[in-house]
Parts: C-alpha cells; sequence; structure tokens
C-alpha cells in the first residue's frame, strides 16, 4: 500500500524541509555528535555503578533461578 | 541542537535559501507532513487540536508500563496487604517517573536523537553498548512476562498459550505495517486506552472510599508480614513504573514524532497526562487486588496457580473478573507493542542504523526486524508449560529497577549538556529531584537483591 502523502516531487521538497529543523533532517541525524570529555573521577564513579548493578543483577537472577529449584 | 545549528531555529528561514537543499528522505518525507499539521494548528492557535498532535509518547511510555506484571504486581500488593501504604507510594512513583520522563522527552525534543545513539555517540562504544545491552535483556525478560500476562488473561477465557503468542505477534506486525509514525502511536493511544479497565475493576469491587483517603493522606496501615517480600514488592513497585525502555523509548519517540524545543510544553502536558492516568490506573488495580485481601489473597503463590482474573470471579460472580482478564490483556498487549518499539529504536541507534516508523522497511530493516523478533522469542517461551508465571512478571520488574540507576545517571548527564541541550539544561531542582531518584531506586533494588541473595545461601533467616 502506498501512502500518498509520501509521494513527493523534487519540487515539493524546499516546502518539506521548511516545516523541519535543520538537524531533524535523516542525514543530519545521522551524522555523530562529538565526543564528550568524561574526567577521572566521573569515569570511576560509573563504573564502580556499572560493577555494582551487574553483582546485584547477578543475585537477583541467581535468587529467580534458586527458587525455581 | 548545538553541536550542529542553534536548538530552536526553524529551517524555515529564507535565510538559508543560499544553502543547497539536502536530500530527502522518506522519513523525513513522513516527519515533514506532521510537522506541517503542528504548524497550522499553531499558527491558527488552535490549542486542543496542536496537544492532540503532540502527544502521545508521554502518554505511551506511561501507560505502556502500567504492563502486564506491573499491573499483577500492584494486584499482589493490594491482595497482600490491602489498601495502606502502597496506595501513595504508587502515587509517589509516578512523580518520579514524570522527572525521568520529563528529561528524556526534552533531550529527545531538543537534539532530536535517541538515547543509545546519543550515549554511544557522546560516551564512547563501551557505555553505549552496555546501555544497549542492559535493554536488550531487561526488555526480553519483561517481554516474556507481558506475553505471560496476556496468557493470564486470556485463560480466563479458555484460550491458551498458542492464542496469547499468535495475538501478540499479530499485533507487532500489523501496528507496523504502513511505514508512519503517527499510525503506528494513534493505534497504539487507542489500546492503550483501555487500561482504565483496571479503573472500572476498582469501582465494581466498590472500595471503601474513607480508608482510600486515609491511606493516600497517611501512608497507612504500614505493611507487616516478611522483610523481603516487601522489598520485593517495594522493588517491583518502583519496576513497575520507571524503568530502563521507558527512557529509551520516550527519548526516541519524541525524536521519531519530531518534537522539537517549541513543543516542549506540549510534551510536558504528555508526560504529566500519562503520568496521572497510568497513576490513577494502577491504584485501580491496587484496589481491585484489596478487594482479595480477606479472601487469602496474602497467599500470592497461590493466586498465581488459580490467576486474580478467577480469583476476582469469585468476588461477584464474573464481572470484576471478566473485565481485570481484559485489561491483563491490554496491559501485556500494548507493553508488548512499546516495548518492542524501545528495543528496535536501541537496536537500530546501537549500530548506527536508520531506526524510525517513518522510514520503509526496505531502508530500516534492522529496525523492523528488532521489532518483530523480540516478540518473536518472547512468545516462544511462553509456549514452554509449567512456566513460573507470577515469578517471572515480579522478578522482571525487580530486575528493571537494579539496572534503573546507571541509565538514570546517563539521562542526567545528557540532560546537563549544555553543548547539547543549550540553554534547556536540567534546572538545579530537577537534578536535585533526579539524584535523589537515583538514591533511592539503587537502594531499593540493592537491598532486595542482596536480602534475597543472602537469604538463599542461608546467610540469614527469617
Amino acid at each position: 500500500m502506498v501512502d500518498p502523502e509520501l509521494q513527493t516531487e523534487p519540487s515539493d521538497h524546499e516546502e518539506l524541509i521548511a516545516f523541519l529543523e535543520r538537524d531533524q533532517l535523516t542525514a543530519d541525524r545521522m551524522r555523530a555528535v562529538p565526543r564528550a570529555p568524561l574526567g577521572r573521577r566521573l569515569q570511576l564513579a560509573l563504573w564502580a555503578l556499572r560493577v555494582f548493578v551487574i553483582i546485584v543483577s547477578a543475585m537477583v537472577i541467581y535468587t529467580f533461578f534458586s527458587q525455581l529449584g | 541542537m548545538s553541536v550542529n545549528a542553534p536548538p530552536g531555529d526553524p529551517c524555515v528561514t529564507g535565510g538559508q535559501a543560499a544553502v543547497p537543499l539536502p536530500p530527502l528522505s522518506r522519513e523525513d518525507v513522513a516527519r515533514s507532513r506532521d510537522r506541517s499539521r503542528v504548524h497550522q494548528a499553531r499558527t491558527a492557535n488552535r490549542r486542543w487540536y496542536l496537544l492532540w498532535l503532540l502527544v502521545g509518547p508521554g502518554i505511551l511510555s506511561m501507560l505502556g508500563e502500567n504492563d502486564g506484571p506491573s499491573m499483577i504486581s500492584y494486584t499482589t500488593t493490594g491482595a497482600t496487604y490491602g489498601v495502606g501504604f502502597f496506595l501513595p507510594f504508587i502515587l509517589i512513583t509516578f512523580a518520579m517517573a514524570y522527572v525521568c520522563q520529563e528529561m528524556s522527552m526534552r533531550i529527545g525534543a531538543v537534539t532530536h536523537r535517541g538515547y543509545g545513539q546519543l550515549v554511544l555517540q557522546r560516551y564512547g562504544r563501551v557505555w553505549g553498548w552496555f546501555a544497549a545491552t542492559d535493554l536488550l535483556f531487561t526488555n526480553l525478560v519483561t517481554l516474556i512476562a507481558e506475553f505471560v500476562a496476556i496468557r493470564i488473561g486470556l485463560a480466563y477465557f479458555h484460550l491458551g498459550a498458542g492464542v496469547a503468542a499468535v495475538l501478540g505477534l499479530a499485533l507487532v506486525v500489523f501496528t507496523l505495517a504502513g511505514g508512519r509514525y503517527w499510525r503506528w502511536e494513534r493505534i497504539v493511544l487507542g489500546l492503550a486506552i483501555f487500561n482504565g479497565l483496571f479503573l472500572v475493576s476498582a469501582l465494581m469491587v466498590g472500595p471503601h472510599w474513607g480508608t482510600v483517603g486515609h491511606a493516600v493522606l497517611t501512608f497507612s496501615p504500614f505493611p507487616g508480614g516478611s522483610f523481603n517480600e516487601l522489598l520485593l514488592l517495594v522493588a517491583s513497585t518502583i519496576g513497575a513504573t520507571v524503568t530502563p525502555w521507558m527512557v529509551f523509548f520516550q527519548q526516541s519517540a519524541s525524536a521519531d514524532k519530531g518534537l522539537t524545543p517549541r513543543d516542549l510544553r506540549q510534551g510536558r502536558t504528555d508526560t504529566v497526562l500519562g503520568s496521572v492516568l497510568a497513576a490513577v490506573f494502577g491504584c485501580g488495580a491496587l484496589l481491585t487486588g484489596a478487594a482479595l485481601a480477606t479472601h487469602g489473597g496474602g497467599h500470592v503463590q497461590g493466586l498465581a496457580g488459580a490467576g486474580f482474573p478467577g480469583a476476582l470471579r469469585a468476588l461477584d460472580g464474573g464481572g470484576v473478573g471478566t473485565v481485570f482478564a481484559l485489561g491483563l490483556i491490554e496491559a501485556g498487549a500494548v507493553a508488548v507493542l512499546t516495548i518492542s518499539a524501545s528495543t528496535a529504536y536501541a537496536a537500530g541507534e546501537a549500530v548506527g542504523k536508520a531506526s524510525s516508523f517513518n522510514s520503509s522497511v526496505r531502508g530500516a530493516i534492522l529496525f523492523y526486524s528488532a521489532n518483530v523478533a523480540g516478540a518473536l522469542v518472547a512468545g516462544a517461551v511462553i509456549l514452554i508449560p509449567g512456566a513460573p508465571l507470577l515469578s517471572i512478571a515480579l522478578n522482571a520488574n525487580v530486575l528493571a529497577t537494579v539496572l534503573l540507576p546507571v541509565t538514570l545517571v546517563f539521562v542526567i548527564m545528557l540532560a546537563n549538556d549544555r553543548q547539547l541541550m543549550g540553554r534547556w539544561v536540567n534546572s538545579r531542582l530537577t537534578n536535585v529531584l533526579a539524584g535523589s531518584i537515583v538514591a533511592f531506586v539503587s537502594v531499593c533494588g540493592a537491598a532486595y537483591g542482596i536480602d534475597s541473595f543472602l537469604r538463599t545461601v542461608h546467610l540469614i533467616h527469617g
């Protein structure tokens, strides 16, 4: 099924673009944003949180399977 | 987004005439058609029509999270403890959800990019892949629980697991047909409104409104009983309200819908509306469950075997049970759709491929495949006989609670990233609230995880 709203002519493009912000266009959205620098302390905190979450997740999963047994 | 262009600057300006027109994809055309209606409504000052056009991601993420496991969790809480502490606690958790989801909506509207894409590009592949892996894992577990909920609801009408699996999968495929975000959103919104069935069931059991008012105002009576069971219900109640998939979904859906900074007010209204509806319907499930509290509702596992709808039928001869069963089917079905969508967004964003309902299947093959694949696997799992239904449902929520802090920390970081967000960065109040939520969720998730583990390995007793 072809959506008639999506059938366009090249002459329509200017009008269509007018309703979008420039960085809403697919070509722009696919462009990578620059990397943000993460300070050493922040990296350490993020890794600590990550390890903490993995350990607690493992506990929850272990408990779940133990209860099944 | 200031990385590429000043936020809020529409392309629609004569000043850009000198710039050559970029190529338009199918996705751009579809989004532009939707935005043209928004533009006309705004120009004509048709406020209600404008709101109608712009609502969606907030209501869907909130009502999507009023899913099968959540409603079973609320009902279990009501059946175990009656009307008391957990009723106002649900209201607080939805206020927490609003704080988190408003940030997601705002980031999506300002940057026009999904959460997974931004974490990956801004903070590196390791964190991006961790985020995607967390999401895919919890989504798969939660999707299984959604199919379980549909199965419990259908079992009331003497329909089996096969029907549940086919129904869920057919819904996913049906809503994907058409290749428009707008169409997908409106179909799912139409289904999601039936989450109100839980309010209907609550009204049918006739709660004592004086007790309800007292509970809301005083947070009492405070639940007694096993500490571990209480922790499980606290953690699963949080997990029933704020989860990683909601963050992924609302940010990506806001970007896919084409929200811009000019739409933030409507985006907030959408999120508030979703929170209020979800809180009211969630309380409805708890009040329905509370009607069972005096009928052996504390025997949670027993209820899992019989099914809540069946237990409720015993109360009034069938009406409440039927409404509740239909509510469970709806809750599971809508969540299958929204969670599958969040999986698809995450998969596309993780590998830098097109991830939009506005793309064609050929143009976004990974997005569409991931949407269907999660539902396919989850639907297959519930066909396994003897699966521990209630345990899967409750633990899916707990797992979501445990993994949530990492997701929220990155949301807060993105929402404070001035280079990305410009003047739409978090206020100090939002940061204080969001930080407190991360701390609270971490403590609750960890308390349950550690306590349960220590009991399982017999290091503590009781």
